[in-house]
Formats: C-alpha cells, sequence, structure tokens
C-alpha cells in the first residue's frame, strides 16, 4: 500500500513540501503534546503512555514477563500501523525523532557530514527480543521513548537524551536512521509485511530474501541469548537496591525496565529516584526507593500503574501490602533507644503496627522488633527515624536483612 | 512554744512561707502555725500530740481479717480548686486556677515541687516544639521557662527549634516562688488516698500524710497524681496500662574526660546528655514494660535499676579517659510512665496527630518528642470523665489512646493539660457548674489571656 505513495510523492515537488511543512506541524504538535503530558500532568496515569507507544517495548515487556497488560495493547496497535505503513510512527508522531532531526539539521548547517557505517538498530532488536524470551531484554532501555520519556523524570536522567542530541548533531541522522531500535523494529515490522504479501501475491515461498537475514536472525538471536545469560551470571552488585512495589526479581527488573522515569513522576511521596552510580552501572537510572523524608502510602498503586514494561507488577494496594519491598533493620549503635534516649517514632508511625520494643535484660535496654508478617517495608519507620546523619532504622531488600 | 520551732524550721528550709498561709486555712484550730516562737537552741521536747491523733483508730484482726473500723476524718481545709499532685501539671494547673480567680489548694505527696520533671530527674524539656521548629508549648510552661532564663545555671538549649533541658533545683526554685507569688495554699508530704464522693460527684480528697488521714473539700479536684488516683477512687471509668518505667541518673566529671586516652576505645553508651550543671549529665533509663501501679514490680525496679545504674557507671570509668566519671545522684523518684488513663468524653488519638484534627473544644496543643511530626489538638473532653462529676484529669492520664501515650507523658504536654485543667476548674467553680458543662468558649479565653498556645 505504501510502494505507490513513494513515488508519487517523489513526482511532486511542490505538494512534497507542503505534505512535510504539514507533518512538520504535526511532529510539533505531538512533540509539545508529550512534554505538556510528561510535566504537566506528571502526578497522573498519563506520562505512561509516552513509553507505551512503543511497539518495541510492549513486545520486549510481553516476551519477558510473559504477560500481555493492557499498556502493551497501545504499543502493539502502533506495532500493527508499522506493518502497513513503513515508520509511520518514525515520520508523524516520534518527539525524540523530532528533536534529533532538529539537532541533525544543525549539524549539516555546521557541515557534519551524516555517519555511513554504523548501523546497530537491527542489532539492538535483535539481541534484546532473543534476550526478552530469557526473561532479559537486554537493551530495552534504549527504546526512543522511554530516553525521552525519562528525560523529564529526575535531573539526570536527561543524559541520555542529551547525548543522542548530541550523536545526532556530530553525524546527522544516525540515531533514527541507525542505532534507534523502535525505528528498526518498525523496519522489520514492515519487511516482514512485504515479505508476507509478496508470499501471497507471488503464491511462493521467496527465496534470495530471506537468507541474509535469517543469518543476521541466527546470529542476534544467539548473542542476545549469550548476553541475557552472561548479565544474569554477572548480576553481583556490590549493594542490591530497594526496588519501587511489584519490582520483578533482580536482575530480570534491569533488562525489562526501560529507564523511563514515570515511576518516579508519578509517585505522590517522591520516594523514587534514579539510580546512579551507587548500585553498578547496569543498574543506571533504573527506579530506587530513598525514604530520607518519605514513605511508600499504603494505598498508593501509582507507580505499578504508570510502568509501561512490566517491570513494576501491578498491585492492588493489599497485593502490594503482601508482596513487601523491604524489612528493616536496625543499628543499635545508632538508635536512640541503645543510648536509653526516649524515642517511640518508628513504632508510633508504622502504619501497620509491625514494630515492637522488647526489653533486653542482658543489654539493659530497649531493642526494638520488627514483625515480618506484618511489616510491608513501607519506610515509614525509616523516614521518621530521628538520627542523623544516618538514619537507625533502614529498609533493606528481603534476604538481604540478618535479622532485627 | 519551743515544739513548734522545727516546725517551722522545717517550713523555712523548704522556702515555702505559702505553707504557712494554707495551713492558716485550717478548720482544726490546733492544726494552725501559729504562735510559732523563735528557736532557742538544738534540743528536742515533748509535744501535745492531740489534734488529728485523736481521731485514729487502730485496724484490727475480725476472724482473721484486717479491719480498719469506720471513722470519722478531720477536715482539714476546704477550697474552690484543689489539685492533688505537685508535678509539671499540677502546678501548673494550680497556677492557673488561682489566676483564673479561684481559690487553689495543692496537695503532693513528697517535699517538692515538679514530681517526674525534678524528682525524677527528667529534665530535658521534650515535646516543646513541633516540625519545623515551632514552640508550641507556651502559657504558663513557658513562663517558668522564663524565670528560669534569668537564673544563672538553671536552663541550656534555648534556643528557637530546641527542647531545651534545666536544673531541677532551679525548677523547683521556680515553682516555690511562683507558687507563692499566686497565693496558692500548699500541703507537701500530703498522699492523696481517696476521693470523697457523693453520688456521682467528688466533693474532695482524703489524703494520707504524717499526721495521719485527714480531708479537704472542694467544690472541684484536677487529679493530677500521674497515676489518676483521685479519678479512679471516685469511680470513674480508665484503662490500666503497662509500661515502661525506668530510673533516671546524673554523672559528673564530663568536662574531665581525657580526650586524648578516649580515642582508642569506643565511647561508652550511657552517657546521656547535658545538663546546665557543668561536666554533668543526665542518663535516661527506658526500663521493662511492667505495670506501674503494683508495688512488689516498683520495689524490684527500684533495686535492679540502682544495681544497674552503678555497676555501668563502673564500667565507664574502666573505659580508658573515663576514669574520672562519678555517679551525682540516682532520681529520688522512679520513673513510671503510664499506669491508669482516664476515659474521657474524648481521647487524644494518634490518628488525629496524623489528620492533624482540629477540635472546636482545644484546650492545648501538644508537641513532638523528636520534631518528627506536627502540633496535635488536645480536646477538653480528654480531660472529663464520662460518669464522674467535679473531677479533671490532667498530666500523663487524660483520656488517649496507646499510640499517643509517649507523646501526652511528655513535660511540656502534661504542662499544657495542667493549664488547661487548671483554668477549666476554676470557670467550673465560677459558673457553679459540672465540668462537662463548663463554658468552652471562656476556657479558651483565659487559657489565651494566660498566654496558652490553642492553635
Amino acid at each position: 500500500m505504501s510502494g505507490p505513495a513513494e513515488p508519487n510523492r517523489l513526482s511532486e515537488p511542490a505538494k512534497g513540501v507542503r505534505h512535510r511543512r504539514g507533518r512538520l506541524i504535526v511532529r510539533g504538535i505531538c512533540l509539545v503534546a508529550v512534554i505538556a503530558v510528561l510535566v504537566a500532568a506528571r502526578q497522573t496515569h498519563w506520562p505512561v503512555v509516552v513509553a507505551a507507544m512503543s511497539p518495541f517495548i510492549a513486545a520486549g515487556s510481553i516476551l519477558a514477563t510473559r504477560t500481555v497488560s493492557v499498556i502493551a495493547s497501545l504499543g502493539l496497535a502502533v506495532g500493527f500501523i508499522a506493518l502497513l505503513r513503513t515508520r509511520w510512527f518514525c515520520r508523524w508522531i516520534c518527539p525524540l525523532g523530532l528533536c534529533a532531526d532538529g539537532a541533525s539539521h544543525m549539524g549539516r548547517r555546521c557541515g557534519r557530514k551524516p555517519a555511513t557505517r554504523l548501523s546497530v538498530g537491527r542489532w539492538i532488536v535483535l539481541l534484546t527480543l532473543a534476550g526478552a524470551c530469557l526473561g532479559y531484554p537486554v537493551l530495552l532501555w534504549l527504546d526512543p521513548l522511554a530516553i525521552f520519556s525519562g528525560a523529564f523524570a529526575a535531573g539526570p536522567a536527561v543524559i541520555p537524551l542529551l547525548v543522542i542530541l548530541a550523536l545526532s548533531f556530530t553525524w546527522p541522522h544516525i540515531w533514527c536512521s541507525r542505532i534507534c531500535a523502535l525505528g528498526a523494529f518498525q523496519d522489520m515490522l514492515s519487511s516482514l509485511a512485504r515479505h508476507v504479501r509478496r508470499r501471497t501475491e507471488e503464491g511462493r515461498r521467496p527465496q534470495r530474501w530471506s537468507l541474509p537475514v535469517a543469518r543476521r536472525t541466527v546470529l542476534g538471536i544467539g548473542a542476545g541469548a549469550v548476553l541475557a545469560s552472561a548479565a544474569r551470571l554477572a548480576h553481583r552488585p556490590a549493594s542490591r537496591p530497594l526496588r519501587p512495589p511489584g519490582a520483578i526479581d533482580e536482575p530480570e527488573f534491569l533488562g525489562v525496565c526501560v529507564r523511563c522515569g514515570n515511576c518516579i513522576r508519578a509517585c505522590p511521596t517522591r520516594i523514587i529516584e534514579p539510580s546512579l552510580s551507587e548500585h553498578g552501572m547496569a543498574s543506571l537510572l533504573t527506579p530506587v526507593l530513598q525514604f530520607r523524608e518519605n514513605y511508600c502510602l499504603v494505598d498508593c498503586t501509582k507507580c505499578m500503574e504508570v510502568c509501561p514494561s512490566g517491570a513494576l507488577v501491578r498491585l492492588s494496594a493489599e497485593g502490594k501490602a503482601s508482596k513487601p519491598i523491604g524489612l528493616p533493620q536496625v543499628d543499635m549503635n545508632v538508635c536512640l533507644l541503645g543510648a536509653d534516649r526516649e524515642c517511640a517514632e518508628c513504632r508510633r508511625w508504622c502504619p501497620h503496627e509491625a514494630i515492637r520494643y522488647v526489653w533486653s535484660e542482658s543489654e539493659y535496654t530497649l531493642i526494638p522488633q520488627i514483625d515480618p508478617q506484618k511489616c510491608t517495608g513501607c519506610g515509614a519507620c525509616e523516614a521518621v527515624c530521628p538520627t542523623k546523619p544516618n538514619k537507625a532504622i533502614v529498609v533493606v531488600p528481603l534476604g538481604d536483612s540478618t535479622g532485627g | 512554744m519551743d515544739h513548734r520551732m522545727n516546725r517551722r524550721e522545717c517550713l523555712r528550709a523548704l522556702g515555702l512561707s505559702g505553707l504557712t498561709a494554707g495551713l492558716g486555712w485550717t478548720t482544726a484550730p490546733s492544726a494552725r502555725a501559729q504562735g510559732v516562737g523563735e528557736s532557742s537552741g538544738f534540743q528536742s521536747s515533748v509535744i501535745d500530740a492531740r489534734k488529728v491523733q485523736d481521731a485514729r483508730t487502730a485496724a484490727t484482726i475480725v476472724d482473721g481479717k484486717v479491719i480498719q473500723p469506720q471513722r470519722e476524718l478531720p477536715i482539714l481545709h476546704q477550697t474552690d480548686v484543689l489539685v492533688v499532685g505537685g508535678g509539671s501539671a499540677g502546678v501548673v494547673a494550680a497556677i492557673a486556677a488561682k489566676r483564673a480567680g479561684a481559690n487553689v489548694t495543692l496537695v503532693e505527696r513528697y517535699g517538692h515541687f515538679g514530681g517526674l520533671w525534678t524528682g525524677g530527674l527528667v529534665v530535658l524539656i521534650l515535646g516543646h516544639i513541633v516540625k519545623g521548629g515551632k514552640q508550641v508549648c507556651q502559657g504558663i510552661g513557658e513562663e517558668m521557662m522564663r524565670r528560669m532564663d534569668k537564673l544563672d545555671g538553671a536552663i541550656i538549649d534555648r534556643r528557637p527549634g530546641v527542647n531545651p533541658t534545666v536544673d531541677a533545683e532551679a525548677a523547683k526554685y521556680v515553682m516555690v516562688e511562683m507558687i507563692e507569688e499566686a497565693g496558692i495554699d500548699v500541703f507537701l508530704h500530703c498522699w492523696g488516698v481517696d476521693a470523697i464522693v457523693t453520688g456521682n460527684t467528688v466533693r474532695g480528697v482524703v489524703f494520707e500524710s504524717k499526721s495521719g488521714r485527714q480531708a479537704i473539700l472542694a467544690k472541684m479536684v484536677v487529679d493530677a497524681t500521674g497515676d489518676g488516683d483521685l479519678f479512679a477512687a471516685a469511680g470513674a471509668e480508665f484503662e490500666h496500662r503497662s509500661h515502661n518505667v525506668g530510673l533516671v541518673s546524673r554523672i559528673g566529671n564530663l568536662d574531665r574526660v581525657d580526650a586524648e586516652k578516649a580515642k582508642e576505645t569506643p565511647r561508652p553508651r550511657r552517657l546521656g546528655s547535658a545538663t546546665p550543671a557543668p561536666g554533668v549529665n543526665w542518663v535516661n533509663l527506658t526500663g521493662p514494660e511492667v505495670d506501674g501501679l503494683d508495688l512488689a514490680t516498683l520495689t524490684r525496679m527500684e533495686m535492679n535499676h540502682r544495681k544497674f545504674i552503678w555497676n555501668n557507671v563502673q564500667r565507664t570509668r574502666q573505659t580508658p579517659g573515663y576514669e574520672k566519671v562519678y555517679l551525682v545522684e540516682t532520681a529520688p523518684q522512679i520513673g513510671v510512665r503510664i499506669t491508669r488513663v482516664l476515659n474521657g468524653l474524648n481521647r487524644v488519638r494518634l490518628s488525629d496527630l496524623k489528620a492533624a484534627t482540629k477540635f472546636p473544644d482545644v484546650v492545648g496543643v501538644g508537641g513532638a518528642s523528636n520534631a518528627t511530626h506536627g502540633e496535635w489538638q488536645i480536646p477538653y473532653g480528654a480531660l472529663v470523665p464520662t460518669t464522674v462529676d467535679n473531677v479533671l484529669a490532667s498530666g500523663r492520664c487524660i483520656s488517649m489512646d496507646l499510640g499517643m501515650a509517649d507523646l501526652v507523658r511528655l513535660i511540656p504536654n502534661c504542662f499544657v493539660t495542667g493549664h488547661a485543667a487548671g483554668v477549666a476548674a476554676a470557670v467550673a467553680v465560677q459558673d457553679n457548674c459540672r465540668p462537662r458543662d463548663a463554658d468552652i468558649a471562656k476556657i479558651q479565653k483565659i487559657l489565651r489571656q494566660q498566654e496558652a498556645y490553642l492553635g
């Protein structure tokens, strides 16, 4: 269907210019709308739409988590359109594409030449989807919509976007045509559609076309599987991060999370932050919890509702309570009770009445004890702990605690 | 008249000229501190000891049971407002009621004012402020702080957003000064042991002292006993709770710790916090959760805690650099935190603190122990018993849920509830009504006049 349209456009330059201008207006409107949603509606569910539009994320997420969420259906719809119209999404909607085009345009004006060699988009797709089948979609986070979405979530998360703009300026169009996994995925979808169409039209199996793709596919899938396994085996971070509620297990989380920043944005108490260097490179920009000032509200499920990739499984408030975020640990060398100071803050503010102070005759002092059956790891105790600079009670990931 | 001199000397030593005025109110003429002569030397004389002893009837054994025969009690005194308990809540309640225009009598079981604040050495005014540093303890409590500001070595950490620490002796002195200025009748060494009740109305208090069992009649009683002894005796509904019973101590010579030697070993854990006295720290002790009304328990706590404190200071002295640290004193009064808690018309609740609930009948605002949360309002109903009239609760025994115990019992919050109870009792006397029918607007107006903070 798209076949006859292209020669028409090329043969009528005047119409082509008008068409391009019209497209530019549409893309501009889309860019403004996306930024408006990401900035103005940050506390609502709307930001999820941005990353959820990506069929690449949808495919990676479905393969990795083996569940199809409502959110993923939007990406599937966009993917379906890509079957019919080559790079339809890139040409009309992609906000990052417009920004990269702008940078490329400036680069060209400054005399920069487009790159001709590097072309990695398809490899990224193959690696990632192969990894996804093993539960670890290696490079899913390179999705442009996730990167664009993340740039508006928290300070340091803007860096990937800046890197893309800098690349586009230096080697114009390098991102969209040679790196972007979403673009490459759409290309693969439309060529698949062409292939199927040709087969049905010609009524026979194509011979010369399938071989190089098959080789590349086999190589890519193999490499993806190796990478995914390697990532799992090599997963030995110095300190395990505390993930938002509903997070799937590590290290799969590292692959499935697309670093879109939706959870960071949606959190009403602002306890989700992008990880920087503290949990290693693999965790870079993934969401981690901190309970310095606030905690995970008992009846809030927002972060899970806005996760486009399934890294945070959607749980109800009750479901959240039964899947603890972590377990608090008390350092009696810091705890005021250990120094016989008067304090009852963590017990008072625990929403689940999970903390008791137990008298130790040998230590001749009170020791906070946490009931793991009642505790959800919400961090209210840590948020309210008055000791400075270190909190005496700290929520640690499950399995890291060595007892009260 | 020589036999009266020892009493006089004793009163002087306590700095309690107000007491003589108080005794002047006594209905039994023989108990009046009149005609006291000057001391003529160091001697002892025989006292004509009729007075209250006449009324004493020894207990006896009937069928193996110890029986106290029925007897008439001497009425020592009559008053408008009787405050039972001279701790942080009771002293403020008495001053507030007196300033609101009532005749006020204060009875206290020990020989000094301040209760756990001074006798218990709980010298940290914890709960003075809320998150953000705003000071919510105002009114008479704040007046005491201001008076201590003017005394040398009486108070430290008096800066905005910080909970101050006072010197216990300075606090005792300031309370004597303020009670004398207010003109409150005082009876020390009086342990309120029973309520005088007709129907559902409290009419006074029976107390025990070295002078025997006597009565004080009052139009209104403020229960500032901490343990709710009076409202419980009067038949009010209450909850009996356990809590941690500890014992505060003070250690000295911390300014003579050898810093060079101390570097090599970890700092001893129980060094407490600074007090206005140089080199002296006060050291808290939480203690186990027990029944603070149980005699055997209290006895065990007193003995165990003193043993522990002594041994702990010895351990500290064995730490290099800390050899000169010594135990100044253990608190005379054991640290009972919560025992009886009133079932009031209303209740101070943790949920209301979290929701920052505002009450139309607010009579005080409580602070946070570690400035971790905002202010919480105390409704008048939390001081008023459900079934018994003419008695108001104040201090750590007001109506509250379990989650609020560790806030309600703090010293400044006791000032605040004492202030409210004192004013409310005076208003009820003036308007000749039951406390539950008292004019809230009038109570709030007087509280504000007395510079209390009501949010």
